[in-house]
């Protein structure tokens, strides 16, 4: 638990508790609750994957839709085109994110494109690589991929195919997976370099330390975790449509968790993820519950509470909450 | 209208280390006795509002027509937000809530997302409006869709273009098809590659163009439809590009004979009517639509004048009314399975034979894979900013008119 170090023995404690607990929490949590779990541990990962690029290396990534799109349709589709598998799928789509992560590092930082100028570069990739895949006929153009759901394979793990506690238990898996990463990585040489880059880069590079690969490395980590995130994706929904999958707004939608939790933070990624999935989720039962069915009354609500949460705690939830709860290693 | 029972919920503690956040899981609350409670998915926000908003209206209409044809229902309304994530887990609480049917999507992807968790739980699914073919090639038991396939769309599309070349003796040599480069508008175009040479129809088809929807304006895409000079325009088109469309079409003076869509909304949408004025009128769509002739149709219009005063019956006829009909289809059958358990009423479902309902067609009925096939199709043509049916000659209350006049001197 060294990764853990920045956490005192009490925040480890509730940790530990936090992590059983969710292992434990099929036993009693109903469809509805396990639904919403494995959205959240969904969110949380994919957190954890932009807040490597954006929260330890200082680079902003508004385009991280393009890798859980790209992951998830070439598993999809080689899944559906050659019977190939999704656990062998997953490092095909991961390499080719990487590679599309490569591309766009590599044009952004061998050209000193930084700040919101590689954020456009970024949302470039993800919209040219939407209207690519409007067009590409093996996977299904704009009209969708479609994964075959047949009941024959109802209960093959190895396949992804399998009910809610399958998915519940991998997207926990994934979103523990992520946080012991990043914390390794984060405690390493690697971590320490990128929080110099995101500190002082001119700082870093007058140091010693070579930039460009540096924020390399983390453009290919963050890629090829997104990218486990989409294949994650296409199996749950068993369907893909690149204006959804690769929409900005589902970018969006991935940096909001880490944000509110706490920017560069390990525990904030997950924190956010488990603050807004279920703010959204019972705002919905809210309105409903007290009769405001115009649409949009909950956006307008949520829109209100993210605002709350932004005042309140304008670094993030986490290290708010953490000082509150004296959680922090003296 | 919509009835509902108060629900108690109770807070569930999610995240130890992180707090507390209120987690809204339902309590199971069981329908008053004798009624069917179903829940209803539209994406009422989100890109995809404006259909999901006039399949709502249908939905708000549906309790009262229902309740004069006998049926008892209850219905509860969800706004899935036009997010496929949000579809999938309000269905899982419509269930825990106590829905015993759900009824939706709009979109097909949502429809996919809800269809698994329907089919997990032995919970019916209707779905009002969703066109991919897979939907139902999946071999899904708790699914029923009371819609046509994109290739039934194009494949009725076009007959009924045969059909209007005959009542109006126009003679059209050369067509294009103009298509926005979505989901729906690919699956038309695949269909449209896959049907249109075996169609023998009498024009020669010069060009597809995909245009995509988010564009600005078409002004590139109608500079290039002037220079290949067709008679007609075929188009799969949403309400704002066939705004855009007609506007480039008006602003280089480009006029065909015709504008006709082989199946896809956007021309007999309010808010096409309400940008376009005269310049709406006389363009054709050819798809499922409501009989107007139909005693049912005319109940449903009435209830939903009282209920949706603000919004016309013509212009949301097509979704308000395939809503209604996969409504009517639970209600029906949870009549004659006279349970609400899901294995019954699907059997129930299956087995529908409803020869009275709102849509032109035959009688509703599922084949083995839970589609309907006999759902007919109209040509639908806008007269004085209203969306007619001018063919088939026994559901039509008007003549169709092609050559379109000119956009000039309109009124």
């Amino acid at each position: 638990m060294s990764v853990f170090a920045p956490l005192n023995g009490r925040a480890k404690l509730l940790l530990a508790l936090f992590v059983v607990g969710l292992a434990a929490a099929p036993i009693a949590a109903d469809r509805y609750l396990l639904s919403v779990l494995i959205l959240i541990f969904y969110f949380a990962y994919l957190g954890q994957a932009w807040n490597i690029m954006m929260g330890f290396a200082g680079q902003l990534s508004l385009g991280h839709s393009l890798y859980v799109g790209l992951g998830a349709y070439v598993a999809a589709a080689l899944w559906t085109k050659f019977g190939i598998g999704p656990w062998a799928g997953m490092f095909a789509g991961m390499a080719v994110a990487m590679a599309f992560g490569a591309a766009i590092g590599w044009l952004g930082f061998r050209f000193g494109i930084a700040g919101v100028y590689f954020a456009l570069l970024t949302i470039a990739f993800a919209e040219f690589t939407r209207i690519a895949f409007d067009h590409m006929d093996w996977t299904g153009r704009a009209g969708g991929l479609f994964l075959p759901v047949r009941a024959e394979q109802a209960h093959q793990w190895w396949n992804l195919r399998g009910g809610p506690l399958l998915f519940y238990y991998l997207a926990l898996a994934l979103m523990l997976g992520a946080l012991w990463l990043c914390a390794t990585l984060r405690a390493a040489r690697i971590g320490h370099y990128w929080l110099a880059v995101r500190e002082d880069e001119a700082a870093a590079r007058a140091l010693g330390i070579d930039v460009f690969a540096v924020k390399m490395k983390a453009v290919l980590i963050s890629s090829a975790m997104a990218a486990v995130g989409g294949t994650f994706y296409a199996f749950y929904y068993n369907n893909l449509f690149p204006a959804q999958i690769f929409d900005m707004s589902r970018s969006i939608e991935m940096i909001l968790a880490p944000i509110v939790g706490g920017l560069g933070t390990l525990i904030g990624p997950i924190l956010g993820a488990f603050i807004l999935t279920p703010l959204g989720e019972g705002l919905i039962a809210a309105t409903e519950e007290a009769g405001l069915s115009a649409p949009g009354t909950k956006a307008v609500f949520y829109g209100l509470a993210l605002m709350a949460i932004v005042w309140v705690a304008p670094s993030g939830v986490w290290p708010w909450l953490r000082r509150k709860l004296g959680l922090e290693t003296p | 209208m919509t009835l509902k029972t108060s629900v108690s919920r109770r807070a569930v503690l999610a995240g130890a280390a992180a707090g507390s956040a209120a987690l809204a899981a339902p309590a199971i609350v069981s329908a008053q006795a004798g009624t069917l409670r179903i829940g209803v998915l539209l994406p009422r926000s989100g890109l995809l509002a404006q259909a999901g908003q006039s399949c709502h209206r249908g939905a708000l209409a549906a309790p009262r027509v229902l309740a004069e044809l006998g049926y008892r229902v209850e219905l509860v309304h969800v706004d899935t937000e036009s997010n496929a994530d949000i579809a999938r887990t309000q269905a899982e609480r419509l269930i825990n809530d106590g829905a015993h049917v759900l009824t939706g999507a709009f979109d097909s992807g949502h429809t996919l997302a809800i269809a698994q968790v329907c089919e997990q739980r032995q919970v019916p699914f209707v779905v009002n409006i969703a066109a991919a073919p897979p939907i139902t090639e999946q071999g899904l038991k708790f699914l029923v869709r009371n819609f046509q396939t994109g290739p039934q769309l194009v494949t009725n599309g076009l007959r009924l273009i045969n059909n209007l070349i005959a009542a109006t003796k126009i003679d059209p040599k050369r067509a294009v098809f103009l298509h926005a480069n979505d989901t729906f508008g690919q699956a038309q175009r695949n269909a449209m590659d896959a049907i249109f040479p075996r169609t023998n129809m009498p024009f020669q088809l010069v060009e597809s163009i995909a245009y995509d929807p988010r564009a600005q304006d078409l002004s590139v895409e109608v500079t290039r439809l002037r220079s290949l000079r067709p008679d007609l325009v075929l188009v799969v088109t949403r309400a704002s590009d066939a705004i855009k469309l007609v506007r480039d079409m008006v602003r280089q003076r480009f006029e065909p004979m015709g504008i006709v869509s082989p199946g896809s909304p956007g021309m007999y949408d309010e808010e096409f009517y309400q940008a376009l004025g005269p310049l709406a009128d006389f363009h054709v769509s050819n798809l499922p639509w409501v009989n107007p002739k139909s005693a049912m149709t005319q109940a449903l219009e009435r209830s939903f004048a009282a209920t949706n005063p603000g919004n016309r019956f013509a212009a949301d006829g097509f979704n308000a009314g395939f809503t209604f009909e996969a409504l009517l289809i639970a209600a029906d059958a949870f009549k004659r399975a006279g349970t609400t358990s899901g294995v019954p009423l699907m059997e129930a479902i299956r087995a529908t034979n409803l020869t009275e309902h709102v849509m032109i067609g035959g009688p509703i009925r599922f084949d083995e894979k839970g589609q309907n096939p006999n759902i007919g199709s109209a040509c639908v043509q806008n007269r004085g900013r209203m969306p007619v049916v001018v063919l088939p000659e026994d559901s039509a209350t008007m003549a169709p008119v092609l050559p379109m006049p000119g956009w000039q001197g309109r009124t």
